[in-house]
């Protein structure tokens, strides 16, 4: 099953993500909607109807209500009209469901430009792993001159 | 229907069922083994892929009401602060267990006589003590021996990695002057029985794709299917079905199809752990046992022992290397382990640390305690928590009690419509008091080791991996659902080997004292074959 966001939902959600996760001030990491997590969204909503549902009719409903207090749809507002409205949709019957936060944060943080700039390898964990250096476990002398610790029966 | 009478038919091929057909399998008899699940192909686990923190809240949560999978089956557990988890294949929840693998203490067989409560166990830890030996060669248990808090033991790989996170909250321990060791672990260090060792990855919690975390599809099941036992996948049972004498004589399953067939059995063994157990006992009602099989002592789904965890993260400045190590082992402690009435409390817990979060956990897991704001804020509050975190668990030994305890769910069903387990628990006032009493310890000791914030829940709630007690063992056939070697003492031709039959939980993860049981019990099959109904 697939799942396409319109040429619109996808601009504004994009900007939406871009809001959510900004990029940072020093540049390094960029923002989600630049990122381009919106494909991911479409990817991980395909298998999940109803959510599917609630983002749509959010991005539709902040949109109108963008053009409501602005004449302007979403994406061509300024970053402070943006946060305006988000906010004022965000207190509304109409607003995004927790998942978009859960999954624009998972999203990102697997992302491998991101993890690039975190100072990680763009890889999956396996094959690979990790390196780990040898333990000191002269640590453990403390521990070893104690009495024993359990009781006998 | 198969004709074919098999001498042994064991249900569920997890962490026992596993275990006890590798052992009984060189009577040479006619085994066959059921299971609901299917292989796991481990170049499929979610380690091998970028989203596999991602697919940990979907189809490898620890849940099946969540992960939904085809051969899974729900768990009704909204009358418990404690939601059940599970895995359905081939290996059970070994699939995606952390390979914590400590032993019980001798004191844990002990409990009414040397605390007063609960009950004692029918054995000793001396009694299970070689099983415990043979089930660390087999599994192969990494760690280190001289531990103060256990008698001498066998450990034959050497310890996990401590890590820069071990360390850092070893000397927390260590300022404190508390106990503290490696952590006995079913991680294969180095090379073993053709098994990879651990590369650090971090990921066990959703399968290990380098065979190096012992889950008993790579461990026990091999060996045991090259002697001859049989394992047949996709087959879900549905009851065990007697004869008009009274003895257990087969069992009706469904196929992977979900087409009803039946399987006949000169003996049957139940290896579905503490919830499915009592699930399959007490859906197995019959004229000569209207109340479920071998449930005259009306036992069947009681006594149901979770362990209450808590878990307690330190936020520290500096980066500890986190996501780098098995994922939920590195060290222990048990301090508070032993009885001290003076704590306010009876019997005790274990501290076991975790490792810190990958990069999507860190975020999933800050949003989820108000840490991790969208907008502005959100790179320097990221840049706070990333490879700065230490978690750790509390292990409280929660106590049976009648109540606490597994029926039918009356209208809840699986996909081949047998009555889901409901599950009806709450906290007892001993177990609260020891959760906050932990709580307070792990918080001193990870501000010992540098922590500069902590944050902490309490019961954790997805905590229900360890599923014990419901169909107990005893001599007493009033008292228990079993005897001493996990015989029904209702039908002589069944048996119980999981954790259902545990008569206590101890402070620490239950797989190696439910496979060492399960081996025990093998071994006791097999010196009484000869009586092995009497």
């Amino acid at each position: 099953m697939t799942f396409r966001f319109s040429d619109e939902e996808a601009r504004a959600l994009a900007c939406v993500l871009d809001e959510i996760i900004p990029a940072s001030d020093d540049g390094r990491l960029r923002g989600a909607g630049e990122l381009g997590l919106v494909g991911y969204l479409e990817t991980a909503l395909a298998r999940m109807p109803e959510v599917r549902e609630m983002i749509v009719h959010g991005v539709r409903t902040l949109d109108a209500l963008a053009v409501e207090r602005t004449s302007l749809h979403f994406p061509d507002l300024g970053r402070d009209d943006r946060v305006r409205v988000m906010n004022e949709h965000a207190a509304s019957e109409h607003s995004f469901p927790p998942t978009l936060l859960i999954l624009t944060y998972g999203g990102y943080y697997h992302d491998d430009h991101v993890l690039e700039a975190l100072g990680m390898e763009p890889r999956p964990p396996h094959p690979k792993g990790y390196e780990m250096a040898p333990d000191d476990l002269s640590l453990l002398d403390p521990v070893r001159r104690r009495p024993k610790l359990y009781r006998d029966c | 229907m198969s004709d074919e009478t098999v001498d042994v038919l064991i249900v569920g091929s997890g962490a026992a069922g596993a275990a006890f057909a590798w052992s009984l399998a060189e009577t040479r008899m006619n085994i066959l083994c059921l299971e609901q699940g299917d292989w796991m192909d481990p170049s499929s686990y979610p380690g091998m892929q970028g989203d596999w923190e991602i697919r940990q809240l979907g189809d490898f949560h620890f849940s099946p009401n969540v992960r939904q999978r085809r051969e899974d089956y729900p768990v009704n557990d909204i009358g418990s602060p404690i939601a059940v988890s599970m895995f359905n294949a081939v290996g059970g929840s070994t699939i995606l267990y952390a390979a914590h693998f400590p032993r019980f203490h001798p004191a844990d067989f002990r409990a009414r006589t040397l605390d007063g409560v609960a009950d004692d166990w029918p054995l000793d830890y001396w009694r299970l003590a070689p099983y415990y030996d043979v089930n660390a060669r087999m599994m192969g248990v990494s760690g280190l021996a001289g531990d103060p808090a256990y008698p001498p033991k066998e450990v034959p790989l050497p310890p996990v990695a401590l890590g820069k996170l071990g360390a850092t909250l070893a000397k927390g321990f260590n300022r404190l002057g508390w106990h503290w060791w490696p952590s006995d672990s079913a991680i294969a260090t180095r090379e073993h029985e053709g098994r990879a060792p651990c590369v650090n990855a971090g990921t066990c919690l959703v399968g290990c794709p380098q065979g190096a975390k012992a889950s008993t599809d790579i461990t026990y099941w091999p060996p045991a299917l090259r002697k001859g036992v049989k394992l047949q996948t996709r087959c879900r049972v549905r009851e065990i079905t007697v004869s008009p004498t009274g003895m257990a004589d087969g069992v009706i399953y469904h196929d992977a199809e979900g087409v009803e067939r039946r399987q006949k059995a000169h003996v049957v063994v139940v290896a579905c752990n503490g919830i499915g157990t009592p699930r399959l006992l007490l859906n197995s009602r019959s004229k000569l046992f209207p109340d479920g099989l071998a449930n005259r002592s009306g036992l069947v789904g009681r006594n149901l022992m979770f362990h209450p965890y808590a878990m307690v993260t330190g936020i520290f400045d500096e980066p500890l290397e986190g996501y780098k190590g098995p994922t939920g082992c590195c060290i222990m402690s048990q301090e508070f382990y032993e009885t001290d009435a003076s704590r306010g409390f009876l019997r005790g817990y274990s501290f076991e640390m975790l490792r810190g979060f990958g990069p999507a956990s860190t975020a999933l897991w800050g949003l989820s305690h108000g840490r991790m704001p969208s907008g502005a804020e959100h790179h320097r509050a990221y840049a706070d928590l990333f490879d700065r975190t230490a978690g750790m668990v509390v292990i409280c030994e929660d106590l049976p009690e009648a109540d606490n305890r597994v029926t039918l769910d009356p209208e809840l069903s699986d996909s081949d419509g047998i009555p889901a387990p409901r599950i009806t628990y709450r906290l007892s006032e001993n177990s609260e008091a020891m959760l906050r009493h932990s709580v307070a310890r792990a918080r001193e000791v990870l501000e010992a080791a540098g922590a500069r914030d902590t944050i902490d829940v309490a019961p954790l709630p997805f905590a229900g991996w360890h599923l014990m007690g419901t169909a107990r063992m005893g001599t007493d056939p009033e008292r228990s659902v079993v005897n001493e070697w996990g015989r029904s003492h209702d039908v002589r031709n069944l048996f119980i080997i999981d954790g259902s039959i545990f008569v206590t939980a101890a402070a620490v993860n239950p797989t190696n004292t439910i496979q060492a049981l399960a081996l025990y019990i093998a071994d006791t099959m097999k010196k009484n074959l000869a009586n092995l109904f009497e």
